[in-house]
Formats: structure tokens, sequence, C-alpha cells
């Protein structure tokens, strides 16, 4: 009892309610090289609770095999479910998207960005008890650094100069050049033991995986579960549940009757819909409802000739009706998008955007106005040229199948004609950028994680992710700026630009944004409040304790 | 016999090859790239993802991956997985392979203790009530999608009775619903086939000198007509081997087994292409064998059939 106190008081630091302190403090961290130096209060770092409820287990589901525990490898959520759990970073993002000092007590960061300097928290234990020190941090941002090792996140360490070791407790990273995102997406990175990750190499790590974590690994079957016991040794005290575990359940349905029948205590992976939402009203159940980042839409191939004139794009947005899209095919769980953000990412959103209502006479309007009369079978032309295109949805896709057959019959209503087709997701990510498709239908985060705003791969100029082939000189030149900027103020004014030329030029079909569920039993107390991010939440199982 | 078997080996080995042709170069071809899946919304550069691709040795050309990749399957090396690093394709394959055949098995056993009796019966007592109860119930057995059947008998025996897990291996216990599932749609075949054959027997000359000799009726049946009537049911249980990975593909994924479907079709998706190469050959020399035993397994039931 006395412990939910506490975590209210620390709640009612952070929560929403008080959203000047949040924005002062996500700014200054979204900032990462913020001009003075900084040190965020940090309230959530506290010990893992008061032991009065200690033991029990906890179970839960995801979707798919855990092919690796190496926090290299963790881009997968499920991956990252369980790396979370056996490691630690410097600093990482919570749960309510507020950055939390972990194995770093402190850091400044020079004026101009290309300093950082760590002091590390004394005391931390790996899980074979050797002490972590900044040797370790050291070592793991060089294994990032060697190219020789092709790691999948070196590119958050392409600025980064070299790293040294004052003394035992301290870290200091030169940068060549300032890189905004650095605190969100460098010091971010879960940290290796020098000595054991140096012996096995990163192969054998990637199946005997050993950190500072709160859970050290006990037995991982790929395709079956993933299972860590308590850390006893734990620097933030050992967790209260004796051992988490995580299913591989890829059925939906299944998932929901398991939490039904108490197998499992949360599905790491949301349900159905209809399942969520029935979850939501019942009693025995705890569910988050926490905005994606993800974006859903048709990136449609900016090159071809027929959707070239940004005024054909933005007839389309005009065209369709997403509310209806959102009502009939995701009963009401999303909300439109307005921007490459969701409104929840405060320091980035621009509020005064220009939004496109569903109103399907300014969409006639605009594609008379780039030269699109109606022609035979209801699909315009212009110059011999028909108002066509073809959209590869994702092979197999119920919940977004008919999402593109609703947008088809309303771009059909103002004369332009969408055939659909299924590819596999895999042939998809390879052709689209390459301008080898047309048009497609998911869901991407343009943003790079809850607080980073930078959206690089998707939008600039021969961007590996740039799904429209889309290419805008000035916007290129703002995607590289924001990255150096070191003044967060600066910073806002540069992705509201690249907001503004977006809604304006229209790359993407952009369509809403789907609420995120977490369903867990009313069995685990210590859950978070009011969560922002809904899969941070599996983070905290260190704090969880069973009734 | 010898010289048989041996011209019968040589043409599986031809198979083979072109199998393996045509795997790979089936997956090397459609487009995607296990490299861009795995690393998912991540921040990427292009230089980035060739690096990865050269670690893996998936930047040489096309037939120095093929070659090398056949010379490993010849010495019985599966390879590297590109997602599950670290784990012999080998490894992942058998274990996955256990719990498939543990499934398969059991459902086999338990599918041929029940369909060869009752299609005998069915036969000899034909248009008796048992008979049409039979064919309505396996008719139907064989209708039903396996994906809903193995819903229904989840939310029947997990979530109202309570009696088994909804999903996994916490033991024994979980093969019982997945195996039910496979039995319901193989019974029906089998139990129509044998029906049908052991009519079809019934009718032959040889029963009816059979039982103008004065042998009883059930010696008629079980010497004379069985014997016969099972040669069809042999025949499938030979080409079934292959339907083993697609037949339970389905069935691994809504009970969460982790067996060669579940690992096969994840694999496909990712674009593993070790695993899948490996699995679809595998699976090619149990047809070829099969196809190889069922034949020699004639011979034993049916003298006529015997080579020389």
């Amino acid at each position: 009892m006395s412990r939910e106190i506490d975590l209210d008081k620390i709640l009612r630091d952070l929560s929403p309610t008080t959203r000047r302190d949040f924005l002062k403090q996500a700014a200054l961290l979204g900032a990462g090289a913020a001009a003075i130096p900084t040190l965020i209060r940090n309230p959530m770092v506290v010990q893992a609770a008061p032991s009065t409820k200690r033991g029990g287990n906890v179970r839960v589901m995801g979707h798919q095999e855990v092919t690796s525990l190496s926090p290299d490898d963790d881009a997968p959520s499920v991956h990252w479910v369980m790396t979370t759990q056996l490691h630690n970073a410097l600093v990482e993002g919570n749960e309510y998207n507020v950055v939390e000092r972990v194995l770093a007590e402190n850091y400044t960061v020079s004026r101009d960005g290309l300093q950082y300097a760590f002091k590390l928290r004394r005391g931390v234990k790996f899980h074979d008890g050797s002490e972590f020190t900044a040797d370790d941090v050291k070592y793991t941002y060089e294994w990032y650094m060697n190219p020789a090792n092709a790691a999948n996140g070196a590119l958050n360490f392409k600025s980064v100069d070299k790293v040294e070791t004052p003394d035992k407790y301290s870290v200091a990273v030169k940068m060549k050049e300032p890189f905004a995102p650095f605190l969100l997406n460098t010091a971010s990175t879960y940290i290796f033991s020098a000595k054991y990750h140096g012996r096995i190499g990163e192969k054998a790590y990637k199946s005997a995986p050993m950190g500072t974590g709160p859970f050290k690994l006990r037995d991982w079957r790929p395709a079956e579960f993933t299972i860590v016991d308590a850390f006893d040794g734990h620097f933030r005290g050992r967790p209260n549940i004796d051992q988490f575990r995580q299913d591989v359940v890829p059925e939906a349905s299944v998932r929901a009757i398991a939490l039904r029948t108490g197998t499992s205590d949360s599905a790491t992976w949301p349900l159905l819909v209809e399942d969520n939402l029935a979850f939501e009203t019942n009693a025995n159940y705890v569910v988050f409802r926490t905005p994606s980042t993800g974006l859903n839409h048709f990136p449609i191939n900016n090159k071809l000739p027929q959707l070239s004139d940004k005024r054909v794009r933005q007839a389309m947005m005009h065209a369709i009706d997403r509310q209806r899209l959102i009502d009939d095919v995701f009963r009401g769980t999303a909300i439109i998008a307005d921007s490459i953000y969701t409104p929840a990412m405060r320091t980035w959103y621009d509020r005064g955007l220009k939004k496109y209502p569903y109103d399907q006479t300014r969409a006639r309007a605009l594609l008379e106005e780039a030269g699109w009369r109606m022609g035979p079978g209801n699909v315009r032309v212009r110059e011999g040229q028909r108002l066509s295109f073809t959209c590869a949805v994702i092979t197999g896709d119920r919940a977004r199948r008919p999402e593109a057959e609703l947008a088809q019959q309303d771009l059909a209503q103002v004369g332009i004609e969408m055939r659909i087709v299924e590819r596999p997701v895999a042939t998809i990510l390879e052709q689209l950028p390459k301008g080898q498709l047309e048009a497609s239908l998911f869901n991407w985060t343009y943003n790079s994680g809850a607080l980073e705003p930078d959206p690089q791969s998707t939008l600039k100029t021969g961007g590996v992710r740039n799904f429209a082939n889309y290419s805008n000189p000035k916007m290129d030149e703002l995607l590289d700026r924001g990255l150096r900027e070191t003044d967060v103020k600066q910073r806002q004014k540069t992705y509201q630009e690249v907001q503004r030329i977006f809604v304006e030029d229209v790359p993407v079909i952009y369509v809403m944004y789907w609420d995120w569920f977490n369903v867990f039993s009313k069995r685990i107390k210590g859950l978070p409040v009011k969560p922002e991010d809904g899969f941070a939440i599996y983070r905290n199982a260190y704090k969880w304790w069973i009734e | 016999m010898q010289r048989y078997i041996a011209v019968r080996l040589m043409q599986g080995a031809l198979v083979m090859f072109l199998v393996s042709v045509a795997t790979f170069g089936m997956l090397h071809l459609i487009p995607g790239d296990p490299i861009s899946l795995m690393i998912g919304e991540a921040r990427i550069s292009q230089e980035q993802i060739d690096l990865i691709r050269a670690k893996w040795g998936l930047d040489r050309p096309l037939h120095q991956q093929y070659l090398s990749w056949v010379g490993n399957m010849v010495r019985g090396e599966f390879g590297q997985s590109v997602v599950r690093v670290g784990i012999p394709v080998r490894t992942m394959i058998g274990e996955a392979a256990q719990v498939t055949i543990t499934l398969n098995l059991i459902a086999f056993l338990i599918s041929m203790a029940l369909a060869i009796p009752a299609g005998i019966m069915a036969a000899v007592r034909r248009y008796s009530t048992f008979d049409y109860l039979i064919m309505v119930s396996t008719t139907i057995g064989v209708a039903l999608p396996n994906f809903w059947v193995g819903l229904m008998l989840i939310v029947i025996f997990s979530l109202l009775l309570r009696w088994l897990p909804p999903y996994g291996l916490p033991g024994w216990q979980g093969y019982v619903l997945p195996v039910v599932v496979v039995v319901s749609s193989q019974l029906a075949l089998l139990a129509r086939l044998m029906r049908s054959s052991t009519l079809d027997n019934l009718g032959e000359d040889f029963v009816r000198t059979a039982r103008a000799k004065g042998v009883a009726e059930s010696g008629v049946v079980v010497r004379h007509v069985v014997r016969n009537a099972l040669l069809p049911i042999v025949t499938v249980i030979g080409y079934r081997l292959a339907f083993i990975l697609s037949g339970t593909i389905i069935v691994e994924t809504v009970f969460a087994l982790p067996g060669l479907g579940q690992l096969f079709i994840e694999s496909v998706n990712r674009v593993d292409y070790q695993v899948v190469q490996a699995i679809v050959m595998i699976l090619s020399v149990l047809v070829v064998l099969g196809n190889l035993v069922t034949d020699l397994v004639y011979g034993l039931i049916d003298p006529r059939i015997r080579i020389r």
C-alpha cells in the first residue's frame, strides 16, 4: 500500500497534468545536445520496491519468435521485451516518454554538442558478479562503431569520434559533428560486459546474453518461450517477481483466450480489436490505450506521371473519408493523422498544420485544376493518360485489406482508379523504395523513437525507406539541419517546417494512428497509471508484484 | 531388386537436384531481403545494409551462393540462419521436427486404429445406420476447416471446461487438442477410402470362391478382403508424408506449437533462405523415399506386384 502512494507521488510529477514540466523535460532531452549542461530530475530511478510481496511468476505472450537476445537485434518488439529485462543503458526512455538516467548517475553536454560526459553509477553488477565500469561503455560503443562488426545499430554511432574513460566511473564521448538524437538513440544503447561479450563474441552472445538488467536468462527456446529469473544482485534491488516469461502465440484470438483462462498475464502484441474493446470493459483486467507511433498510410510513388502532381495527391486526401475507415474497419480505435507525428509527440507535433477534411467537391475541383477530366468508365484522363494506379497490400492482411477497399470506393467516386493486389511484406519493403511498385498500405513510424523526430530514412531523397520516392531539396536540407541542431527551440522550428512541407506536398496518403492496446491481468500490481508508450510498460517488470 | 532400388534412387537424386534449383531460384528471385526485414523501422543507411549483407555472404553472385549451399548440404550441413544467428539450421529443424513428428505419429496411429475398422464395418454393413453415421461424421470432419475446429476446441476445453491449456506444450496435455484436429481431418479420408476399397473387394470372384469353400464370413473379410483393401491405404499414407508439413502449419499456428510448420511459415515470412531451403529439401527427400518405400510395401502385401 505504501508503495502505491509512493508511486502516485512519482506519477503526479510525470503525468500529463503537469504538462509544462513534462514539456520542459522532453524538450531538453529531445534536443540532446542542449545548450546548457543539463541534469534531469529523475524520480523514476528508485529501488525496485519495498519487498512486501515477493514471489510469483509473470507470463506474457508475444506473436512472433524471439530469434535473438542481443540488443543489436532487438528492433522487433517481442525481442525488445526480453532484452530490456536483461540489460541496461546509460539512459533509457520510459513509459511516460521521459528519459531516465539508469547506468549514468548524471551527465553533461558541451555547448557545441560535441562532448558528452557521463558519470556512472557505482556498485552496478553484471549477472556474473563482475562490476560495471567505464570500460564496458567504451567497449560497447566501439563495438557498434567498428564497421567490421556490421552492427545493425551502427548508424546511431556514425557521428561518434571517440570514447574515452578518464576514470573507472567516467565516460567522455567526443563527437565528429553534433548529433541531436545522441541521448535518445545512442546513449540508450544497452551495455555489453566488455569481458564477457569480448570473450564469447556477438554470435554466441545472441543466445547467451548477460547484462546488468533486473533479470538473467534462464531458458530460451526461440519458437516457444523465453524465461528470465530475478537477478539478486541488481543495482535497483531484486525484482519482486521470481520469473518473467514470454511465450510465442501467433494467433491473436488464442492470446485473448489465454488471458481469459489466466494462463497468461498480458499480451505484448495487440489482440483483435473486438477483444481489446471487450477487455477494456472487464473489471478483471487493466487495459492501457496508448497512441501508436506507426502512421497508417498509403505510400504512393511520387515519380509516377499520374501521381507526380501534388494537387492529385491532395485531392486523394480530400476524397477519402478517413473517419469512416476508422469507424468501419477499426471500430473507432484510431485517430485521424494530420502529420508524420502523433499529437502525443507533444514537443514536435504542430497543431496548426493544414488539414484535409473529407470533401469530395474540393477533391474534384483540385483534379479539374490539375487538368484531369472525367473519361470513359468514370476514370479521369489527361493527355491520354488514365488516372489509375495499383496498390499492393500485404498478402493475407485481414485488417488492412478492407481499409484499402473502402478507400478504393471513395477514390472511384472522384474519378481515380485504385486497383488492389497482394504482395508479401518482404517484396513491398524491397520494391517500393525502388519505385517498382506504385503504392501500398501499411503502418510505419516516421520518427525515430518516441521522443526523436528525425524522419531521414523515409523523407530524404534516396532514403532507404523512402517508400514514396519523394524528393524535395528544401526537405533534404531541413532534415540534415535538424540532425545537427543543438538548440531545442531551433530544432522545433525545423521540424515544424518539415511537417508543413509534408502536409503541403502530401508525399504519402496519411490516414490514421491506431490506438495501441496492452491488456494486463488484475493480478499484476505496480503498473503505471497513464503510460504514453505501451511497449515501455514491459521495461518495468522489475517493479511489478503479484497480489 | 537391388537394381530396381538403385535406379529409383538415381531418379530420386535427379528430382532432388531439380527441386534444389527451383527452391533456390524462387527464393532468391522473388524480391525481398531478410536484412531489410530484420532491421524493421530502425534507423539504417544503404551502406549499412550493404555491410550487413556482405557479412552474411548475400552479396556474392547467385551461382556461388547456390554452389556453396549445395556443397554444404551434401556434407549434411544446412548452414546458418541469418535470423536465428548462432544456431545451426540442423538444430532448429531437428527440434521442430520432434514436435511435428510426435504430433503426426500419434494422430496417424489413432486415425488408422479408428479408420480401418470403421471403414470395414461400414462396408460390411453397407447402408446400415452405422454406415450412414460413419459417412456423415467423416464428411463433417473433412468439411470443417482445421483452423475453426482448433479454435472451437480451445474455446470448449480450455476456456469453458478448463481441462487443457489453450496453447503451447507444457506437457503431454499440449498435444491432446492438436492431435484431435489432425485426426478429425485425416479420419474422414482414410475411413472413406477403406470403406470403398473394402466394398470393391467384397464383390470380387475370390470372395465368392472363399465363401463357397465354406470359409466363415469373418475369415473372408479379414484374410481375403482386408488384405487387398489395404493397398490403396498404403499408397495414400506414402503420399501423405509430403503433406505432413502443409497439414500441420495451421494446427501448429493455432496451438502455438514450435513445430516444423510454424518454423517453415515464419522462415518464409522472414525470407530466411537457409531454413526454407533446408526444410524443402528434407521434405523432398521424404517424398522420394516415401514413394520408394510405398512401392516396396506393395510387394509385401500383394505378391503379384513383387519385382524380380
